[in-house]
Formats: structure tokens, C-alpha cells, sequence
């Protein structure tokens, strides 16, 4: 019995003969679970070492080196918001601050269920709609203290600050 | 002759339909380079061209692009791979990314040509994993051209292959770096590898591999369809061609400008850019991403957009990333953020890097919180000194080279900084 759905283990194969070598592979299968799952957990390595060949050191070593690769469970909402240079300018600093709030506030009433979770992030390679973040592969510009709550609530309810 | 404002890159924007394969044919001499080249170029030739045309590589060490692909061995059997380094992660650069959103079609078309050059007949795409957007238009774009008959076996009946796949990074800044990104394909850590022997001869999995830029690849098609003479009218004598420069900050249009390279900073700033915004003025300049030195006002009259004006005033092109610094920035806060930033993605393998990075953090957390004794803020130019040139690849001279120019130049806010705080000094 697999820990995979049928068409996670029929990508997965797809990648292990795509490219070159098997190891090439480890990247694009993470990516593939963690675009189902939202992260990596430990029976997920060992069914890619035993059935699939991946070798579970290789693929351990990867999530390790890798800021995309998470081996803990995730929230439903990932905030990666942009810190560097162009961004921290225009004022990063203080809607990371409000975005922390938020979840401060929300965990307190949800616990691990909270929705949201924060991630500062090196660089998003988006400075000309600086301060900007990712809310899962979703990318928002402009995300100044100031638009923080509308952006959030789209995704889920806010509690009163 | 020239236009005062050649379109060599984003020759599809702003059309409808801009990055789709029948605007790229139809209005902007798609895949008619690669019929040239196919038709009845020798793969001498088209080295020749490229190296003519004093083309430099356009990832930020600005290499001359005709050069690297000679180093590849001709009469070695087994396969060669091209490699697009599209892993665009230095801070403040972000025109790669348009490039792939306003016209793959010419970065593809650039590859299969490069492959021919050097015999390659396998070739990948790297992209940052950041890029979700420009991911799927390279996807698309791809099979575009696989549907065109531009990719896959025997292209246009020449008897040459070339099969392009597109593979995704996963947030790591070192795989920018060449034989990082080698070893990220690999489906390692991104750690870069000892050169030599450099990737020319032994890259992915050993065999010859050249990793080019994604800008620097677009260039090629219209090399040879016009010629080295014609891309030489723009630019300067060593920095021949246009550049698409990012600038970002407080300023009115922050984006991506393709100009001619010499183009006067002041032009970027003030016509493309819009100029700063209403009640800020420049305090700084970044011209080349984040491990570029910075610049003052001063250093920044009469400056010029190339690689030999950056040079003079001891700081670099890099890959076009202006980061303007308006009066309202604090120094302290600025070096922190640059710092943090190579800490942070530091690959780990050398000890001059990956300590050197974490004491300048230390530090600079002292600086800022205004705990650090004054001799600290020259403290971070002595480790600087220590991290340049002693590693496998350039992350820690990344690192140093500003630090050292922020401390250098504004010396005096970054004492007045701790200053402000002496009431709270440990003694």
C-alpha cells in the first residue's frame, strides 16, 4: 500500500527516468509531494528509498539544503514575504510585523490550525512591485502594512486586532 | 543610424500575445536565425560570430560569451549540455524573469543555437522556484516549439537533435553560481564545485556543459541574423550591445528598461525610471545587485551603465540590478539586510564563507542594537578582508565587497548610528 496517490506515484515514476540520472529526479518528485502534501514526511523518504530507488540519504540532504523543502507538516497558507533590499525600503518591516500579529492572534484561538504561517524570505525576485510575498505560489505585490488585513482575508477570517 | 533605443531583447513587448511562438515568428524574426545558422553555418562560424560581436555574458561576470563556448572540446565523443542559468536570485534583479514573461521564444531560439555551436543535444532551463508564473510560460513556450519542429530530432532537416526540458529550483541563491547549479541538476545540494576543471570540460555529470544566462542567450539570434558589426553600433567598445537593466526602489517606475550599455545612469534613473519620488532624493546607489559595492551621489555624476565605468569606480555591473537608496534609508539597517541575506545563503562548504558571513551577522546585530563598541563597525571591514578570494566560488567575496563600501563610505552615519544609542554601550 502505498503512501502516495495513484497520480503522485505516476508522476514520480515519470521523473525518475526524465532525465539523465535517478538522482536528477529528487528535486521534481519533492516539488510534486509537496505540491499534493505540502511537505515531506519520513514514510514518504522511506517509500522513495525502498520502492523507488531514491536513496533516502540523497533525498534527506535536499530538503535539509533547500528553503522550499519543509520536513514538518505546513499551514494551509504559506506567507513568504520578501526581506531584502528593495523591499525592506519599502516597507517590509512593518507589514511583516502586522502579518505577525495576525498570526499571533489567530493561533491563539486555533492552535496548530491557525491558518497562516510566515516565512521571511531572502528575495522574491520581484522589486519593481516591492514590498512583495508569496502566499503559496500565489504572488502579491505591493503588500504595504496598510493592505496587509484585506490580502489576508481573502485567504482566511481575521480576528479583531 | 542606430536608434537611440534598440529593442535586441524585448523585441515582443508590449504586443498582443507577446510571448506566444506566432508573435515572436511573425513580428519579430522568430526562429529565422536558427533556419540561417541549420541552413549552412559551420559551428566555427557561429563561435565566430558570437565572438565578434564582443557579446558578454550578461549573468553578472560579464565573460565573453564567443570565448566560453570555444572552451568546449570539439572532437570529444559522448554528449554535451547547454544549460540556461535562469536561477535569478541576486537581490534587486528581477529582468530575467520579465524577459521569460515578455519573449522565451527568443531565449529558446538562442539555445538552439548555442547548442549547435557546441555540440549539445540536450539542454535545460533552470528557474528559480520563486518564478511559479514564468515557469509555466517557459512550459508553454517549450512546447510551442516542440510543436513548431524546433526542438527534437533532425531540427528543419539538418540532421541535428536538440531536446529541451525545463527543470526547477528550490530556493537557494547558490544555484545561481554555475557549477552550483550543475550540482542542483545533479539532484545535489547546490554546493559549487572546485574549478578546474571548469564546466566547459567536465560540468553536469562530468561531461562538457556551458551554462549561459538567459539574457545572454537571447542575444544570440539577433547576432546572427545581423550581424557582429550591427550589435557592435550600441555599447561601448568592451561592453558592445544593449543591457536590460531591473531598478528598483523609491522611485516613480521602478522596472525593466532595455538600453544601449554606456547609457547615462541619470537617463535610467530619471527617463525610464521616472525619477525619484516626490520629497525623496538619491542617497545611494547599488548598481549590480546586492554583493555590488555601493555607490554615493558623488561617485554616481556622470556615471555610465557598463562594465568598464562600474569597474573605475571599484564596483560592478553585475547583472543590471540598480537599487536606488533614497534620503529616508538607514545605512545600519541596509548593511544588515545584506548581510543577512549571504549568511543566510552561504552553501556551507568553506569556512572563510560560511563563518566569515556568520561573524559579520553577530556584529552587525551588535551594531544595530547599539551594544557593539565603536571599533566593531571597522571590526566588519577586517573580517571582509579575510573572506575575498580564499573560497571554491564567489559568495563570500559577494558578501565582502559591500560590507567593506558601506563601512568605507558612510563611516561616519554608521558611528553617528551607535552614537545615538551610547547611553546603552556595554562597556
Amino acid at each position: 500500500m502505498s503512501v502516495f496517490s495513484e497520480s503522485l506515484q505516476a508522476k514520480i515514476q515519470s521523473f525518475l527516468t526524465r532525465y539523465e540520472t535517478r538522482r536528477s529526479a529528487i528535486l521534481p518528485v519533492l516539488h510534486a509531494i509537496q505540491d499534493e502534501h505540502g511537505w515531506v514526511s519520513e514514510p514518504q523518504i522511506e517509500e522513495l528509498h525502498h520502492t523507488y530507488g531514491l536513496d533516502r540519504v540523497h533525498v534527506k540532504e535536499v530538503i535539509s539544503f533547500y528553503d522550499i523543502y519543509k520536513d514538518h507538516p505546513v499551514r494551509k497558507y504559506q506567507i513568504r514575504y520578501c526581506k531584502n533590499l528593495t523591499c525592506h525600503m519599502l516597507g517590509a518591516r512593518e507589514a511583516i510585523c502586522r502579518i505577525k500579529e495576525h498570526i499571533t492572534a489567530l493561533d491563539a484561538q486555533l492552535g496548530e490550525d491557525g491558518p497562516f504561517s510566515l516565512e521571511e524570505f531572502p528575495c522574491l525576485g520581484k522589486c519593481d512591485g516591492a514590498p512583495v510575498m508569496l502566499v503559496n505560489k500565489e504572488r502579491v505585490e505591493y503588500a504595504t502594512v496598510d493592505r496587509v488585513d484585506e490580502i489576508l482575508a481573502k485567504y482566511a477570517p481575521l480576528p479583531k486586532l | 543610424m542606430s536608434e537611440a533605443k534598440p529593442k535586441i531583447i524585448l523585441r515582443t513587448e508590449g504586443l498582443p500575445d507577446q510571448r506566444s511562438i506566432k508573435t515572436y515568428v511573425d513580428k519579430a524574426e522568430g526562429y529565422t536565425a536558427v533556419r540561417k545558422v541549420l541552413g549552412g553555418l559551420s559551428r566555427e562560424q557561429v563561435i565566430e560570430e558570437v565572438k565578434q560581436s564582443g557579446l558578454r555574458g550578461r549573468g553578472g561576470a560579464g565573460f565573453l560569451t564567443g570565448l566560453k563556448w570555444s572552451f568546449v572540446p570539439k572532437d570529444m565523443p559522448g554528449p554535451k549540455y547547454l544549460i540556461c542559468n535562469n536561477d535569478e536570485s541576486e537581490p534587486g534583479t528581477f529582468k530575467d524573469r520579465y524577459i521569460c514573461a515578455v519573449n522565451p521564444h527568443q531565449v529558446i531560439e538562442g539555445m538552439i543555437i548555442a547548442a549547435y555551436a557546441i555540440g549539445a543535444n540536450k539542454g535545460y532551463i533552470y528557474t528559480r522556484w520563486e518564478f511559479q508564473e514564468e515557469i509555466g510560460y517557459l512550459e508553454t513556450a517549450i512546447k510551442e516549439a516542440y510543436e513548431a519542429g524546433f526542438l527534437g530530432k533532425n531540427l528543419l532537416g539538418s540532421g541535428f537533435d536538440f531536446e529541451l526540458d525545463h527543470y526547477s529550483g528550490a530556493g537557494a541563491y547558490i544555484c545561481g553560481e554555475e557549477t552550483g547549479l550543475i550540482s542542483s541538476l545533479e539532484g545535489k545540494k547546490g554546493q559549487p564545485k572546485v574549478k578546474p576543471p571548469f564546466p566547459a570540460v567536465s560540468g553536469y555529470l562530468g561531461r562538457p556543459t556551458i551554462v549561459n544566462n538567459t539574457e545572454t542567450l537571447a542575444n544570440v539570434p539577433w547576432i546572427i541574423n545581423h550581424g557582429p558589426k550591427a550589435f557592435r553600433q550600441w555599447g561601448t567598445e568592451k561592453s558592445p550591445g544593449t543591457k536590460v537593466f531591473s531598478i528598483s526602489g523609491a522611485l516613480n517606475k521602478p522596472g525593466v528598461y532595455e538600453v544601449p550599455l554606456g547609457y547615462p545612469f541619470a537617463s535610467l534613473l530619471n527617463d525610464e525610471g521616472g525619477g525619484m519620488q516626490a520629497g525623496r532624493s538619491l542617497k545611494a546607489l547599488i548598481p549590480g545587485g546586492a554583493s555590488a559595492p555601493v555607490l554615493t551621489p558623488t561617485e554616481c555624476e556622470g556615471l555610465t551603465m557598463d562594465y568598464e565605468a562600474m569597474a573605475q569606480r571599484g564596483t560592478m555591473l553585475g547583472s543590471g540590478a540598480v537599487i536606488i537608496i533614497d534620503d529616508r534609508q538607514s545605512i545600519a539597517e541596509l548593511l544588515k539586510v545584506t548581510i543577512e541575506f549571504f549568511a543566510h545563503e552561504s552553501c556551507g562548504q568553506c569556512t572563510p564563507c560560511r563563518e566569515g558571513t556568520g561573524w559579520l551577522n553577530n556584529i552587525m546585530d551588535g551594531i544595530l542594537d547599539r551594544s557593539a563598541k565603536p571599533d566593531n563597525i571597522e571590526r566588519l571591514r577586517t573580517v571582509s578582508r579575510n573572506m575575498g578570494g580564499k573560497t571554491i566560488c564567489a559568495l563570500s567575496d559577494a558578501c565582502a565587497m559591500p560590507v567593506m563600501a558601506f563601512v568605507q563610505k558612510f563611516s561616519d552615519e554608521l558611528h553617528a548610528y551607535l552614537a545615538a544609542g551610547s547611553g546603552s554601550h556595554r562597556q
